[in-house]
């Protein structure tokens, strides 16, 4: 199982770093066109072919990788940072905090969020900027995950509070930012890490789906959502090709997935 | 069964506020989304201004929250659940005419994909050949995880396969590795080894002790299955291109159709909210007669 754990990290590590400077591997701009050859096969010029516009899918789907590989992580973190603040607050303050707090968890984890996505996505302006939609798509889900991991952090700081060690320390005289910062955060560091890996594939999913129903990143910036998009309006049968987005991304967050699974291990694993 | 009265009003006045909750939060998020008021008629520049003006008043008129959320919640006292702009027709109408189609493919999809992971599941364990049987399912379900729901769709209806398979495929494999715990929990259980030494045989160990020990925990798993089946209606019916809610939802967001899209949202709020409250309750009957045992 380690070896595949190393094998899973030694993958991600390449597909982000090469997605990091795509400059150097992508043979041409995303928005770059050949209106010499629209939709042509691949070919040493284009190793995936080009789309309809004439712009080579290689291209395409490494800066593709670099935003959905981006701003993933980033919403994940947004989600579990929020996550770990309020559920430390709520399991180490009053009742009546832990029950408002709780109570709001819980109605963003009745809520069914794809519908509010796709709500607020649909109320974009139509004019508004590639950039923009990227950006608020990716908070949107930051703002709508935190609510899990939040539940789990909670319950985990709650036991940590109720701990014999925990008890040693308030004896000792230490305060409630020493409770924190000492004892409880990197105790729940695990926890936040599995999370994490958790909610990284889920976001990139969510903007997989978002982009195949048309409602994704705008044009022209690629997302592994709108490359998707084209794989919907092609033929795979006559033209395989167009798959590779779908390989990588199955790849990708199958690692991720992977990495999830596997990280919940240390003192908090049941927490879970 | 008196006990689980207060539990079933609690359940209740919760389902309640959290429908309304989500309603708000629908109709909130929507308002203050950018380009809320934008009409895609104001990108015509063959209009003046002065009609561009107009029609982002009638947007803002009509978008206007408290007015508009008085409005529904007056009509709703009365059954009225309002009128859909972009369709033409009242939501109500809309609604129930989709509904069955979603509801018959949803209890398909549930039932093929609990029937296909608890098939996965039940077999599992850490024998020799059950550990193969294992690793080949947790493969099989980690490559349907990593793909979104929309591409399953599209990949099953490229084959020809049917709209319950798709739902089946998306939801498999997230009931299987909590029903594989779930299962290996209770096997490993003092009473199964128990039954194990009267020499029970392995199917009646199953059915007597094993299944009967994980169901609670198995009922709160099909709540939140529900909600996810609702969640992959969307992606699922728009690219099959099902007359159910799913689609209607899509319709609605991409026509900007504000009362349609809260009503959508209160209904699947609606749905998973009395879906955990019949697991609960169910939990909390199984224990109190557990109890009286």
């Amino acid at each position: 199982m380690k070896t595949l754990r190393r094998a899973a990290i030694a993958f991600l590590m390449l597909v982000g770093t090469a997605a990091l400077a795509p400059e150097l591997w992508a043979p041409a701009d995303y928005a770059a066109q050949d209106r010499e050859s629209p939709d042509a096969p691949p070919s040493r010029s284009h190793l995936l072919g080009t789309d309809l516009l004439g712009r080579d899918r290689f291209s395409r789907l490494v800066y593709g990788t670099r935003i959905s590989l981006l701003l993933a992580p980033s919403a994940a973190l947004i989600s579990c940072v929020t996550a770990g603040l309020l559920g430390s607050i709520a399991a180490l303050s009053g009742p009546a905090i832990e029950w408002a707090i709780l109570s709001a968890a819980d109605l963003f984890l009745s809520l069914p969020w794809l519908f509010l996505l796709l709500s607020v996505r649909a109320f974009l302006p139509l004019n508004v900027s590639a950039i923009a939609s990227v950006s608020i798509t990716f908070l949107l889900l930051a703002v709508l995950g935190w609510a899990a991991p939040a539940r789990v952090v909670c319950t985990g700081v709650r036991r940590l509070r109720d701990s014999d060690f925990m008890l040693y320390a308030s004896a000792a005289g230490a305060t409630r930012g020493q409770w924190l910062w000492t004892h409880i955060l990197p105790n729940i560091k695990t926890l936040l890490f599995t999370q994490f890996w958790v909610a990284v594939p889920a976001y990139v999913l969510a903007e997989a789906t978002l982009g195949m129903l048309g409602l994704g990143i705008n044009e022209p910036l690629p997302s592994w959502g709108s490359l998707l998009h084209e794989v919907e309006g092609g033929s795979i049968g006559s033209q395989p090709w167009l798959l590779a987005p779908v390989v990588l991304l199955a790849m990708v967050v199958g690692s991720f997935q992977f990495l999830a699974k596997h990280s919940q291990s240390g003192p908090l694993e049941d927490y879970s | 069964m008196l006990k689980l009265v207060p539990k079933l009003a609690r359940q209740l006045i919760r389902m309640i506020a959290l429908t309304a909750l989500a309603g708000l939060a629908c109709a909130l998020l929507v308002r203050f989304a950018p380009g809320a008021n934008i009409d895609d008629r104001e990108l015509d520049l063959r209009l003046s201004e002065q009609t561009r003006s107009a029609l982002r008043a009638e947007n803002e008129a009509r978008n206007h929250l408290s007015s508009a959320l008085l409005g529904y919640f007056r009509g709703l006292a009365h059954g009225d659940l309002g009128y859909s702009h972009s369709r033409n027709a009242p939501i109500a109408d809309l609604i129930s005419d989709a509904a069955p189609e979603t509801l018959r493919e949803l209890s398909a999809g549930l039932a093929l994909s609990w029937l296909a992971a608890l098939a996965m599941a039940i077999p599992s364990g850490r024998s020799f050949p059950a550990r193969g049987w294992t690793a080949a399912s947790s493969a099989f379900t980690g490559l349907l995880l990593s793909l979104p729901a929309a591409l399953l769709a599209y990949l099953c209806l490229s084959a020809g396969a049917k709209t319950e398979l798709v739902f089946a495929l998306a939801l498999m494999p997230k009931i299987y590795p909590v029903s594989k715990n779930l299962l290996a929990e209770a096997r490993a259980a003092s009473f199964v080894d128990a039954a194990r030494a009267w020499g029970l045989s392995e199917s009646r160990i199953l059915w007597l002790h094993v299944l009967p020990a994980a169901a609670p925990q198995m009922i709160a798993l099909a709540a939140t299955t529900v909600a996810l089946a609702a969640g992959a209606a969307i992606p699922i019916e728009t690219i099959c291109d099902v007359p159910g809610l799913g689609r209607l939802a899509w319709q609605a967001a991409t026509a900007r159709d504000l009362p349609l899209l809260i009503n959508l949202t209160m209904l699947v709020a609606l749905a998973t909210t009395a879906a955990v409250a019949v697991a609960e309750l169910a939990t909390a009957w199984s224990e109190t007669e557990a109890v009286m045992a």
